[in-house]
């Protein structure tokens, strides 16, 4: 059998991989297994991984700038725009993923911008603009996946490019997968001929707490923060259900779902003091401040704790919570917790049975991140059905979306779509292109904090496009050109515009042809 | 005439019309495009179905009386979907140990590998039967995997009617694991591996050769008796022998064991087959691959493309299709998603269909029987909804043995039953369930 661990369905089983010459079907168990042997050489115990985790405050403190306030950024984004020019795509089939299709469509790019999107006559063409008939052809937005492993779980995958599950403890929220992406992974440049633009890089779900997601654009760079979506939020892993459980119940627990549930609210206990105990801080200072008492009467800033940070990020609603969720009784015990402690979860991802509660995720906002016919490969997984994602979508105010968890799955995000909007038209509910495509834009864009600058055409929007050969909700279309902020960064047509990564560099056949590496 | 006309928009009703039917059934599909895979399309073509086989292919044809009439102008009619590499009937969730038999748990010393046997463990009744048979799949190789040993076990050929007598053929073909996933179960390194099923090989023929003198003599306690006689088929050449290799080198070895040991060989994997096709055509080993794979996943992959299928096909090597993503028994179905794939990718449409179909049961053994439309062979027949590669494609009727198979499954039942969240007058668990 060809070696899958790491590389796909380990992710959402365990996400971590000790052995990856095995099977898929063996990667589960394999990975909790990889799991004890980490921890039994690295685990350092709660008590030493906070203290490892505290910093010595003093050297953020600042008499003269005001209280301390730990940096919220400190691994700035370094992303710029590649150049681009004023480009006018005419002729399409425009999908805007608001629920707009556009006949014989334009969309404008200027500046790295989306300029005017419309049906071809009432769109203001700008002068010197490169024109791309597009006739016959589809536009969209860029897509965008909500759960990916790509730099974390990378290709080539072995034991040391597994860096994508914390697997130490139960509550590991101060790791940051952001410090795991290789941004060599070849995946990067396959997820870009499958057109998508922007994903989201979640740590394992190995943990109640995995750490702090890293929301990226998909331009190869040599660091990660050269990747890093501007201004876009943080997101927060966390998981329900068997994987925790599978990971530690032989290792000091949670062993059952009312530990997982234990685990969750005695550490949302812990960061709301924490939260308190800042915001105390900030409070006494600024009284402080106004009344310029004496230094030695100066509020003191609580130690820094970096699980803790994150947790209170995520109280404080900066910090989106995503919440791996297959059972749908627990979608909704996780949404009286979230009730309980005053957060939001932003999405359950992996919502096989989302279905089952696709009224209550839609009264709360809560979007579903899902597959379109993956199951099975869990007990908990074992309630799929196809017409999820449409059951989902059908409810008012719903959030319906699909997502890959996969180097392969993300390379055809449009075709799992075309899937799960099939299986809802057979049931009877109205759903085409125009919809569905939000499924994969939109929606996750909604999600992740980032529509305001992407997931639609829309004017003002960074020009973040894909031309696709059809109708990309047929099995025959490819992206033929991906645009990100203007920048043509892939073109199926011209092996300039694919990129390849480092490792891959003369370990090919001299016969090896293809986009993107492909 | 007393002709019976079925709408084909209420599948169900087809199904459980015709299900209880037995194999006496007479069937006519009137009006579709029939992919014969064997010869030419047939636009508005017929099909006509008695006694579990195909009787009668191609245009203007008449429904014989008493006939049960499926009209398919506008749907498209294959033969059925088989999966040449699957643990279909051999586990239900792969990570319940409750729940999978398709190989013994890995580092715990099991002793066997050749000597296991799929039909021990094959659930006609599993619920992933008829979920697969919904997406077109009639025929499957229900193969083991492998646990410590290299050697798999003995796989079987097995019909997706769910019925107690559906293995059609037992042990039709054994499993080793070559390449990286030979290496990592004999001292993780290749040279072990080769070593090893040499060793093995050889033992089994000399096994073979004279039994009763073998085991007179004293011999290495590592040789398991019922492994080396499992193997007996396989060193005589009457029994496949499906081998686990990726890269082109790898490859190539596998095709020098093949010619020393004169083995019926075929690949699975083979993410680097097709820069060795040539050599693959011409030692005729058909390769079982997963068209969607193209990344650097091991170093054994590097040259991983989505072209794959369409180059091993056009230097003239047969293929069929298999879906490894830890999916090798839920998703078969998505078979025809990874061929729709392929096509987009170089492969002809012909080839792809025939990868579907004519391609898995010629490495299996079974292309007199199976595989396309043809007077005479078995009456596997799907009529599809539109172009069975596309995804938004679903078949309308499936046929096994001739016989019209429920599309019903778990999965819709499910569906049925959420369709409405309402309270209604009685709890979820009382609605759909009847059955």
């Amino acid at each position: 059998m060809r070696n899958l661990c790491g590389a796909a369905l380990v992710a959402l089983i365990i996400a971590g991989c000790s052995q990856p010459q095995e099977g898929a079907n063996d990667a589960g168990d394999d990975s909790a297994e990889g799991a004890n042997t980490a921890s039994a050489t690295e685990n350092t115990g709660d008590a030493q991984t906070m203290e490892a985790t505290q910093s010595n405050n003093a050297d953020e403190a600042s008499d003269e700038k005001g209280p301390v306030r730990p940096s919220t950024d400190p691994f700035p984004s370094t992303y710029e725009p590649y150049p681009s020019d004023t480009v006018v795509i005419t002729g399409a089939t425009v999908l805007t993923a608001t629920g707009e299709e556009i006949e014989n469509g334009s969309v404008v790019i200027e500046g790295g911008k989306i300029s005017a999107v419309g049906a071809a006559g009432d769109v203001t063409e700008p002068e010197g603009a490169t024109f791309i008939d597009a006739s016959g052809k589809w536009v969209t937005p860029g897509v965008i996946d909500i759960h990916s492993h790509l730099g974390n779980y990378p290709s080539p995958s072995t034991q040391s490019t597994s860096d994508g599950n914390e697997a130490t403890s139960p509550n590991t929220a101060q790791v940051w997968t952001e410090h795991s992406v290789w941004p060599q992974d070849a995946g990067f440049t396959r997820a870009l001929a499958g057109g998508v633009t922007a994903m989201q890089i979640l740590p394992g779900s190995a943990n109640l707490f995995g750490g702090r997601s890293v929301i990226l654009k998909n331009v190869p760079s040599r660091t990660v923060q050269g990747m890093k979506f501007p201004d876009a939020p943080y997101g927060m892993k966390m998981a329900c259900g068997e994987n925790p459980k599978r990971v530690y119940g032989q290792q000091g627990g949670p062993a059952t779902r009312m530990g997982n549930f234990a685990g969750y609210r005695a550490a949302w206990i812990e960061a709301a003091a924490y939260r308190d105990k800042w915001d105390k801080y900030w409070t006494d200072y600024e009284e402080w401040a106004v009344d310029k008492k004496d230094d030695d009467e100066k509020p003191e800033a609580p130690a820094r704790d970096l699980k803790l940070e994150t947790l209170a990020g995520a109280l404080r609603g900066d910090i989106r919570v995503n919440m791996h969720c297959y059972r749908g009784d627990e979608m909704v015990q996780v949404l009286d917790m979230a009730k309980e402690f005053g957060y939001k979860v932003s999405a359950f991802h992996h919502a096989i049975e989302a279905y089952k509660v696709a009224d209550y995720l839609a009264e709360n906002g809560v979007c579903a991140a899902m597959w379109a016919d993956w199951w099975g490969f869990k007990l908990e997984a074992f309630d799929a059905i196809n017409e999820n994602a449409a059951l989902v979508h059908e409810q008012e105010n719903s959030c319906a979306i699909i997502h890959s968890d996969s180097d392969v799955g993300i390379q055809i995000l449009n075709q799992e779509a075309a899937k799960a909007m099939s299986a809802g038209r057979r049931i009877g509910i109205d759903i085409t292109p125009k919809d569905a495509i939000a499924w994969i834009t939109a929606n996750p864009a909604k999600s992740m904090g980032i529509l305001d600058q992407t997931g639609t055409l829309e004017a003002g929007k960074a020009a973040d496009i894909v031309v696709w050969s059809s109708n990309p909700f047929s099995i025959y279309t490819q992206a033929e050109q991906v645009y990100i902020d203007g920048a043509l960064l892939y073109d199926r047509n011209d092996p300039a515009r694919s990129p390849r990564m480092d490792f891959e560099l003369g370990q090919r056949d001299n016969k090896f042809t293809g986009g993107a590496g492909q | 005439m007393s002709m019976r006309k079925i709408s084909l928009l209420i599948t169900g009703a087809v199904a459980l019309a015709s299900g209880a039917v037995a194999s006496a059934q007479t069937t006519a599909i009137m009006d579709g495009r029939v992919i014969t895979v064997s010869g030419d399309v047939i636009e508005g073509g017929d099909v006509i179905i008695s006694n579990g086989r195909i009787t009668q292919v191609g245009a203007d044809l008449s429904a014989p009386s008493g006939a049960t009439v499926i009209d398919a102008t506008g749907k498209v009619v294959t033969p059925g979907i088989i999966a040449p590499y699957s643990t279909i009937g051999l586990e239900e969730i792969g990570l319940d140990a409750e729940a999978n038999d398709a190989s013994p748990a890995r580092e715990i010393g099991f002793p066997l590998g050749a000597a296991l046997d799929a039909i021990d463990a094959y659930n006609p009744s599993s619920i992933l039967i008829p979920i697969n048979r919904a997406g077109g799949v009639t025929r499957a190789l229900s193969t083991p995997e492998a646990g410590d040993s290299i050697f798999g076990g003995q796989a079987a050929l097995i019909d997706l009617s769910g019925d107690v007598d559906s293995v059609m053929q037992p042990r039709v073909a054994q499993v080793a694991m070559l390449g990286f996933s030979g290496a990592a179960r004999a001292g993780d390194t290749r040279m072990g591996a080769w070593a090893f099923i040499r060793e093995y090989f050889d033992e089994a023929r000399s096994y073979a050769s004279n039994p009763n003198d073998y085991v007179r003599r004293s011999r290495d306690p590592r040789f398991s008796l019922s492994d080396l006689k499992a193997l007996g088929p396989v060193v005589s050449g009457a029994q496949t022998v499906i081998i686990s290799a990726n890269s082109a080198n790898d490859i190539r070895n596998v095709i020098r064991l093949k010619n020393r040991y004169r083995l019926k060989v075929v690949i699975v994997g083979g993410s680097e087959a097709w820069r060795v096709a040539e050599d693959l055509r011409n030692a005729d080993i058909p390769v079982i691959l997963d068209p969607l794979f193209n990344l650097p996943a091991q170093f054994e992959d590097l040259d991983a493309t989505f072209a794959n299928a369409g180059r091993l096909h056009d230097a003239g090597v047969t293929i069929g299709l298999y879906n490894p993503q830890g999916f090798a028994a839920h998703n078969l179905r998505t078979l025809t998603q990874q061929a729709g794939n392929a096509v987009a990718n170089g492969l002809s449409y012909e080839g792809a269909m025939a990868a579907l179909t004519l391609g898995p049961a010629t490495m299996l053994g079974v292309d007199a029987q199976l595989g396309s439309i043809e007077a005479g062979k078995i009456a596997d027949v799907v009529v599809w909804d539109g172009d069975p590669l596309e995804v938004t494609t679903q078949p309308e009727a499936v046929f096994i043995n001739g016989v019209a198979q429920s599309l019903e499954n778990r999965q819709t039942m499910l569906r049925d039953r959420y369709r409405d969240l309402s309270r209604g007058d009685l709890p979820h668990a009382y609605r759909g369930a009847t059955k």
